[in-house]
């Protein structure tokens, strides 16, 4: 799985074209944001990993709760 | 239908994402702090459906219900830093898995925790990020306190940015320090009291693909040390540490036509405990004109059970548990956001299904017959001060 994905990593930078800071608005976009609501991210995460035996993955682990 | 042009980097965004800990997002948004003060709101309604009568012992059980209430606060101090707060209440009611017994004709069935459980779970999170030319660092640190269990989590997350502004470099440590103090009364417990640590690390790129897309690579480790136990179920006995590994990926694509945007997220996760999972997250935002989103999402989960779950525990061997929660099971949730702005307000709405079966899962397992479903509902108001 690892190998897989340096090999995604490597071929994606490769493939990019060069984009100029003056052609990034709608890269600037909310919808093309990680993370468009992060309360909303914040109490789904927080589900799931209550209800599932994975969690994170998307950054540091943070805080627990009792609910894990 | 016209095309949004486009939006000022959003302050909100910009900080929080990264409060969250959030890999590389978008140059165009990393290094500058907010020029307004934000205000969110949100409350929430999660809301578990009854275990089938079929599936326990003494017939249809109700499970958890909670309600959620968020609360967003960010503000720009000097010209280089910004400060956020966030809190969250929570109120727990209902009953949950207890253990899992053998029926008359063989079967595995459940038996709920008697009394209903009340608790209530409050979290603060304060964070400060400072910018700089090519990037930013933030400082994060959490308390969660509910009446028999507690936590203190620090947390510090840097982003950087390639020269050309194409690619962006992240990086995130977590350490948090829990204390559980199960409450008497219930049901036995599994400790009077205990605590656990969980530090982790992240690293993470973004790399811009075009004028209309980005991707992303994440790469965490998790470990966790200490009482992993749950102190509430019968049969739980589980080891003192968990090492836990996770590759993430992410995909954002704009369509000029139809104004909207595909969002696509992928997660592998394994462990020493055996548990391995797949997590497929996908949503199509729309924009309908210059001040309405619609959101429909889906997401796909299949985990692979723990090396020493059963549904019918053996309590002679070292390790066991049979919580559902490290069973074989698939998932699929899905549903609805929309996101409309009146002037400096918005109002948002979300509405989800979560489903679970063990056939729908990729890996093979025994089927618990205490995997839940449920329903979640959110309303909620945001408000910038310009």
């Amino acid at each position: 799985m690892k190998s897989l994905t340096c090999l995604l990593v490597v071929l994606c930078l490769s493939a990019c074209e060069t984009v100029q800071p003056w052609e990034r608005g709608t890269l600037a976009k909310p919808e093309m944001q990680w993370q468009t609501d992060p309360m909303e991210i914040s109490l789904q995460g927080q589900i799931n990993a209550s209800k599932e035996a994975s969690s994170g993955g998307m950054g540091a682990a943070g805080g627990g709760c009792g609910c894990n | 239908m016209a095309t949004r042009p486009p939006d000022k980097p959003s302050a909100l965004l910009a900080l929080t994402s990264s409060a969250l800990l959030l890999p590389a997002y978008q140059v165009v948004r990393a290094d500058a702090p907010p020029e307004f003060v934000e205000l969110g709101m949100r409350y929430s309604k999660y809301d578990e459906d009854h275990t089938k009568g079929n599936k326990t012992f003494g017939g249809s059980s109700q499970r958890y219900e909670v309600d959620a209430a968020q609360f967003h606060l960010l503000a720009p101090v000097a010209d280089n830093w910004a400060v956020a707060v966030d809190v969250q209440w929570e109120d727990m009611s209902g009953a949950s898995p207890w253990f899992v017994g053998e029926s008359l004709n063989g079967g595995p069935k459940v038996i709920m925790s008697g009394a209903s459980i009340e608790d209530t779970r409050t979290e603060v999170s304060v964070t400060t990020r400072y910018y700089y030319d090519r990037g930013n660092a933030g400082l994060n640190y959490v308390r969660s306190d509910e009446d028999d269990y507690d936590s203190n989590a620090l947390a510090l997350d840097g982003s950087f940015n390639s020269a050309d502004g194409m690619t962006t470099y992240s990086a995130a440590i977590s350490y948090s320090d829990d204390n559980i103090e199960p409450t008497q009364g219930s049901v036995p417990t599994n400790t009077l009291k205990a605590d656990k640590d969980v530090s982790s690390v992240f690293f993470g790129v973004s790399r811009i693909v075009s004028k209309n897309a980005i991707v992303r690579f994440g790469l965490a480790y998790t470990y966790r040390d200490g009482f992993l136990t749950d102190p509430y179920k019968f049969h739980d006995k589980r080891p003192g540490e968990r090492n836990e590994w996770a590759v993430s990926t992410g995909y954002r694509q704009y369509f000029p036509w139809p104004n909207g945007a595909l969002q696509a997220d992928y997660r592998y996760f394994d462990d020493d405990w055996g548990v391995a999972s797949h997590t497929l997250n996908l949503a199509w935002h729309q924009n309908l004109g210059y001040r309405t989103e619609v959101i429909p999402f889906l997401r796909y989960y299949s985990q692979g059970e723990a090396d020493f779950f059963a549904n019918i525990a053996d309590l002679d061997k070292r390790y066991f548990a049979d919580d559902y929660r490290l069973s074989s099971f698939g998932a699929v949730s899905g549903g609805l956001r929309l996101r409309h702005e009146i002037g400096n307000w918005a109002i948002t709405a979300v509405g989800e299904r979560y489903e679970t079966d063990n056939s729908w899962g990729v890996y093979s397992g025994e089927e618990s017959p205490a995997l839940v479903d449920y329903w979640r509902y959110s309303f909620g108001l945001d408000y910038i001060f310009k």
